[in-house]
């Protein structure tokens, strides 16, 4: 692929312009969103794109260690709201997302598959933050449900005797499972549905299909690490907050 | 009362929530002693406390002072699963976990036997072919019937039955009576059970409790403090000046 620049950059938005026209002439009113979107994520990337040049160019520990507490925090953060502002969700979210991402790299540092370098580490933190914050967010909001619907099953099972672990396992299950449904589903489809986004890359910058296949393998694995570590502790960590040390059933308020 | 026998005490049993900033006395210092044998009624008006009492004995709710003793020992020395396997709790509506009839008794206690749950339906009044049903295709007498046996596979002393009939029919209510009746008398438990019918109380015959706002206001022989309160609020009770 040959270079690319704001020309042409500005030559795929006549695409946009033409979905915008065809948009317009059949009524659809998303034109003010679009509009939007084109503006903010023109300016997100190439924001992110001259400061990862400075990132990538000074290749340090601790800037890729703060790059990525950046990203974990902005993580918890947005799965904090979307978990509708359940109290201590920020914290629930950060040290299982945390836990997550940091275990998965760990390993694949220590294995040797990848080299501590900011313009390797980066962009495979940013894959594990953002699918372990959608594993966060989906386990957190079903568990929160589940329970909280099913309080009767819940102090029944208490109240034959059942300890917190035994009366939460049906819908611990449940959260477990709709927490990794994306990434379950990307493992089933990837590859025949769709090309997922690091091959795809790849083969746009003149790779050997095969060597980008493998190298999407590898970030797929990474991605079910990450992920699966990262749904077993918030389970753990939230679950424990719906019960007394007296086994007794108390859902925390959402804010 | 014969050594050996369950014992069941309350003294100063007390708890109170804050909901919006307002403090509500939920059951406000309730002191009393069951004997094993004897059905007890626990009536009184909407929000009396009724439930709150039941919940505190079975400890799904904690004391804000005040103790229960089971047994001479405060119930706190027990591990709450030990606990809540010797005083079982009935809910009003029964929750039936999905599956079969057997298997929800042996979520209550995993080394039943066939033998042991024909017996336990046995007692229940229900026949043994009813454990490989689905629990969806029971009828709400009979669910209510299952959810009684699968509190007694746990061989509870204490049992806490908090309005089990309130959405049975005439038959089905009165077989139920009769099951706790026979039940207490036979295993010599101590059961306690809310009811918002006081009919259905003096057809228990036992005990009855009453409680308005949280407190225990009068009690004694079921016949006598529902048609001849001694106190104030039992005679307003009666009168259906209290709702």
């Amino acid at each position: 692929m040959t270079e690319i620049g704001f020309v042409d950059v500005a030559i795929s938005l006549s695409l946009v312009a033409v979905a915008f026209v065809v948009s317009r002439f059949w009524k659809v009113p998303v034109q003010k969103e679009m509009s939007l979107g084109v503006v903010r994520a023109f300016v997100q990337l190439v924001a992110v794109g001259y400061a990862l040049e400075k990132i990538f160019a000074i290749d340090q520990i601790w800037l890729i260690a703060l790059v990525m507490l950046v990203m974990l925090a902005v993580g918890a953060r947005e799965a904090s709201v979307r978990t509708k502002k359940l109290s201590g969700a920020f914290w629930l979210a950060f040290s299982s997302m945390t836990t997550g991402s940091v275990l998965t790299l760990a390993i694949m540092l220590a294995t040797g598959l990848f080299e501590l370098k900011a313009v390797i580490i980066i962009p495979l933190i940013g894959m594990l933050v953002s699918n372990s914050m959608n594993a966060a967010t989906h386990t957190i909001n079903r568990l929160y449900e589940n329970l909280t619907d099913n309080r009767l099953a819940v102090e029944t099972a208490l109240a034959l005797g059942k300890n917190w672990r035994e009366a939460s396992q049906r819908f611990r299950r449940q959260a477990a499972t709709a927490g990794m449904v994306s990434i379950f589903n990307f493992m089933k489809t990837v590859g025949i549905v769709a090309l997922p986004g690091a091959m795809t890359g790849m083969i746009l910058a003149g790779k050997d299909p095969l060597e980008a296949a493998l190298f999407q393998l590898i970030i797929g694995y990474m991605l079910l690490s990450a992920v699966t570590l990262t749904v077993v502790m918030v389970l753990e960590l939230t679950v424990r907050r719906f019960f007394t040390p007296h086994d007794q059933f108390r859902p925390p308020v959402r804010l | 009362m014969t050594e050996g026998h369950t014992t069941l005490s309350l003294s100063h049993l007390t708890r109170a929530i804050t909901a919006n900033g307002t403090r509500r006395v939920l059951v406000d210092d309730i002191s009393y002693s069951f004997a094993c044998g004897t059905v007890y009624s626990v009536v009184g008006p909407s929000g009396a406390g009724k439930s709150s009492l039941l919940r505190l004995i079975n400890r799904l709710d904690e004391p804000d002072s005040g103790e229960v003793r089971y047994n001479d020992r405060d119930y706190r020395e027990l591990s709450p699963q030990e606990l809540r396997r010797h005083i079982g709790y009935l809910f009003q509506t029964p929750y039936l976990f999905p599956g079969t009839v057997s298997e929800n008794l042996r979520f209550a206690e995993a080394s039943l036997t066939d033998s042991q749950i024909a017996g336990l339906l046995d007692q229940v009044g229900l026949e043994p072919g009813v454990a490989s049903a689905d629990v969806d295709t029971l009828s709400g007498g009979e669910k209510q019937r299952i959810a009684m046996a699968r509190l007694l596979a746990t061989q509870p002393s204490v049992i806490l039955l908090d309005e089990p009939t309130s959405s049975l029919d005439p038959t089905s209510t009165r077989g139920i009576e009769k099951l706790i009746k026979r039940i207490a008398e036979e295993r010599c438990l101590v059961a306690i059970m809310v009811t918002h019918e006081p009919e259905q109380a003096v057809r228990l015959g036992g005990e009855t409790l009453l409680l308005v706002k949280g407190r225990l206001v009068e009690h004694g022989p079921s016949e006598q403090v529902l048609n001849d309160p001694q106190s104030d609020e039992g005679r307003r009770y009666k009168g259906m000046e209290l709702s």
